[in-house]
Formats: structure tokens, C-alpha cells, sequence
């Protein structure tokens, strides 16, 4: 996954908040495997991964103004903000009991509030990452990784994970409390 | 409330997996602003955001791009409205004298503007037609171009793109309404009439035909009857 723009991340984005179409190609063109890999995974149909990829670009560009010019952190708002709207739409589909979707909804539930204290990251440097985070999933256990999945990719909140592993919601809790802690200090060791 | 309760909310909440009293809290802790751990907020948000990294990379259809460009040019409208929204928000507030103006003059000087509108991008649409009946079928319309492609249509042509150079030339108002209300017209009746234009081009090209096979069977024709006499 390697592009030749020399632009970085951040001033793609700086040319997205003056609407500029071909700099939305171009974060497009850079991100749009990322965005579609974690998609897929969540929603696991292929025609509805791609719709909603499409749709990801189009918040984008429609709430372009939401995000902070401040931190920067172009890679975290754009995977945040597809998985937000990967499982909007599977928990719709499923129908779970949602609120009408607008464009309030959209702001607060969709699109991405992040720490003002967040350090920024780009794709380029993330992508470096990748063995080491491999490295620390691996080094959690079979059940930490499995409360990880569904929450992660499936989802669901800790009821529904109690309810299929049948165990109380509370042991849910700290499971993925506790796993969610350990990767932080595998990655942050593998540094 | 000890910064390792703290925290331990702060992955859940990252997670998405908060119940509502404890997103309650959480907020609340937030909006209490002492000495709440940002910079680990950050990091969960962060180590969450690197979770799918770890997956094999698959690639989308290479036509998803063309629908998003097509998803865009259809919300155009909405972000010609944000950008005057957000104009509208920066503009200073227009002297009394101005609020006081009467509406009918209003609506005249409107009507005739926009009558002035309707007869250019008639002409143009009419001129339009000429030119296409002459030209190939696949290079003619800019805004087909657009919904086709990102990088199809330059950015000049972009409606969003020219929204925001209007802008930031800031000419005086009533001309930015004008171009704006122009090109919107322009691409919708060019979006609207493209099917029909195509019909009749076609069917100019077919009567060609038609025409030049008559000539030549005519010819031949001719030709026959005067063998035979």
C-alpha cells in the first residue's frame, strides 16, 4: 500500500477543508484499502462495505469542518470514523432500536471526538507498526482477543457479549478492560 | 474518582462498549476538566485506530471511486449552502437602511436577473447543440466528466471548488449569486438534457445513414434502368 504523493496526510486534508475534489481523491487513493479492509471485516458483505466506504468519503467532505486542524491526526479520525459508521450500519441492519439518522446524528454519533492531547499519526508510519501490534495480539489470550473481536469489529456492547459467551456482563467489563490495558503496554514496550 | 477508574472508562468508552451511567460519568468527569487524563484518551484512541492493521489489506472496486464522485456532485447543493452559511456567519450585519428596502423592488431586480440567467443558459444549451451535433460523443460535457470521475472534471469546473475561489475573491455579492446561480442552472439543465441530446444525436447520425443508403440505392437504381434500356 504505498502511494507516491509526497503530500503529507495533513495538508491533504488542509486542501479537503477547501474543498478541493482532487485532494479528496487523493485521500481516496491513500486510504481507501485501510478503510475498506476494517469495513469488511465489520460488515463482512462486500457491495455494503463498499457502499458505506463511499459514504465515508462523503462525510468527509460534508463534515470536514468537525475535524481539529489542531492535533492533526488525519489516520485515527478517518478509521474511527468508518468504523462509527460500519457499525451504524450493521447495528441497523440487524435492527437494533436507533435514532433517525441526520445530520445531528451524524456529528454525534458518527463523526469522531478526539483527545485534544492526541498525538498525531499518518498511514506511512502506522503501516511500520504492523508487526508490532501483531507482535502484542498475540501475546494476549484466546479470550481476551475474542472480547476485543466482538467489541472491536462485531460491535456489540457488554451485554451482548455476555449474553453470547454466557457470562455476566461485569466479567465482560473487566476482560476487555484489563485486555485492552495489556496491548496498550505490549505496544507501547515494542517501541 | 482515582485516575485507574478513570481509565479503565476510558477504554471502554473508546471501545464503544459504555453503558449509559458510566458514559454519564465520564462526561461529567470530562466537563469537571480537573486533571482528566487527555493525553491517554489520545493514546486508547490511537491504539484503537491501529487494531485493523493488523488484518490483510483488501482493495475495493476500482468503479467505487467513480460512485463516490457521483455520490458527491449530488451533494453539492448542501455544501454550496454550508459555504454561504459560513459566509453568511463572517459577513457583517447590513445597515438598516438596506433592511428597510422595499420588497418589490427586491423581487424585480431578482426576476430580472434570474430571467437574464434563464435566456444565457438557454443560448448556451442551444448553442450546445450545434456544437455536439459536429463533435464525437465523448468529448463535449464537462459535468458528465465530473460525475465520472474525481479527476475528470478540473477544478475549475467544480461547483465546490468554484464556490470557494468566488470567495475568496470576494467580489461584491450580487455578482457571486449570479455566476453561482448561473453554473448551478448550467449543470442542471446540462445533467437533465444530456439523455435527451444524446437521443437526438444519435438519430441524426442514423437519418445520415438512411439518407446516404437511399442515395446509393437510387443510384443503383438508375443505373439498372438505364442498362435495361
Amino acid at each position: 500500500m504505498t502511494d507516491n504523493n509526497p503530500l503529507t496526510d495533513a495538508e491533504i486534508m488542509l486542501k479537503v477543508a477547501g474543498y478541493d475534489s482532487k485532494a479528496l481523491e487523493q485521500l481516496y487513493d491513500r486510504y481507501s484499502p485501510i478503510l475498506y479492509t476494517l469495513i469488511k471485516k465489520i460488515v463482512t458483505e462486500k457491495e455494503s462495505a463498499e457502499e458505506i466506504l463511499s459514504d465515508v468519503f462523503v462525510i468527509v467532505w460534508r463534515q470536514i469542518d468537525q475535524f481539529d486542524f489542531k492535533t492533526n491526526n488525519v489516520y485515527t479520525w478517518l478509521v474511527t470514523l468508518s468504523r462509527n459508521k460500519a457499525i451504524d450500519v450493521l447495528n441497523r441492519k440487524v435492527g437494533k432500536l436507533m435514532p433517525d439518522y441526520d445530520d445531528d446524528y451524524e456529528k454525534e454519533h458518527i463523526v469522531p471526538k478526539l483527545s485534544p492531547e492526541i498525538q498525531a499519526l499518518e498511514l506511512k508510519e502506522v503501516m511500520n507498526k504492523k508487526e508490532k501490534l501483531e507482535k502484542a495480539l498475540n501475546g494476549l489470550t484466546d479470550a481476551q482477543k475474542y472480547v476485543l473481536d466482538l467489541s472491536y469489529y462485531g460491535g456489540m456492547d457488554l451485554t451482548e457479549i455476555a449474553g453470547k459467551m454466557n457470562i455476566p456482563a461485569g466479567t465482560v467489563k473487566s476482560k476487555l478492560q484489563v485486555a485492552f490495558g495489556n496491548l496498550m503496554q505490549k505496544v507501547s514496550e515494542a517501541n | 474518582m482515582e485516575k485507574k477508574k478513570i481509565l479503565d472508562l476510558i477504554k471502554l468508552e473508546v471501545l464503544r462498549c459504555l453503558n449509559d451511567k458510566d458514559k454519564a460519568n465520564l462526561e461529567s468527569i470530562k466537563a469537571e476538566g480537573n486533571d482528566f487524563p487527555w493525553k491517554e484518551l489520545g493514546d486508547y484512541q490511537n491504539l484503537s485506530a491501529l487494531l485493523p492493521i493488523s488484518l490483510e489489506l483488501k482493495y475495493p472496486a476500482s468503479d467505487m471511486k467513480d460512485k463516490t464522485a457521483m455520490k458527491l456532485y449530488n451533494i453539492r447543493e448542501l455544501i454550496k449552502a454550508k459555504i454561504d452559511a459560513k459566509k453568511a456567519l463572517e459577513a457583517p450585519e447590513p445597515p438598516v437602511e438596506e433592511i428597510s428596502f422595499p420588497v418589490e423592488n427586491i423581487q424585480e431586480v431578482e426576476t430580472a436577473e434570474q430571467i437574464e440567467v434563464e435566456e444565457k443558459v438557454l443560448v448556451e444549451v442551444e448553442e450546445g447543440v450545434q456544437y455536439s451535433s459536429n463533435e464525437s460523443m465523448n468529448n463535449k460535457d464537462d459535468s458528465y466528466r465530473f460525475v465520472g470521475k474525481f479527476k475528470g472534471k478540473s477544478e475549475v469546473e467544480n461547483p465546490f471548488r468554484k464556490a470557494v475561489e468566488i470567495e475568496t475573491k470576494e467580489p461584491p455579492k450580487a455578482v457571486v449569486d449570479k455566476e453561482l446561480v448561473e453554473k448551478i442552472a448550467r449543470d442542471y439543465i446540462k445533467s437533465h438534457l444530456e439523455r435527451e441530446l444524446e437521443t437526438l444525436r444519435s438519430t441524426i447520425n442514423k437519418n445520415k445513414i438512411l439518407s446516404f443508403i437511399l442515395f446509393v440505392v437510387s443510384l443503383l437504381l438508375i443505373i439498372a434502368l438505364f442498362f435495361i434500356k
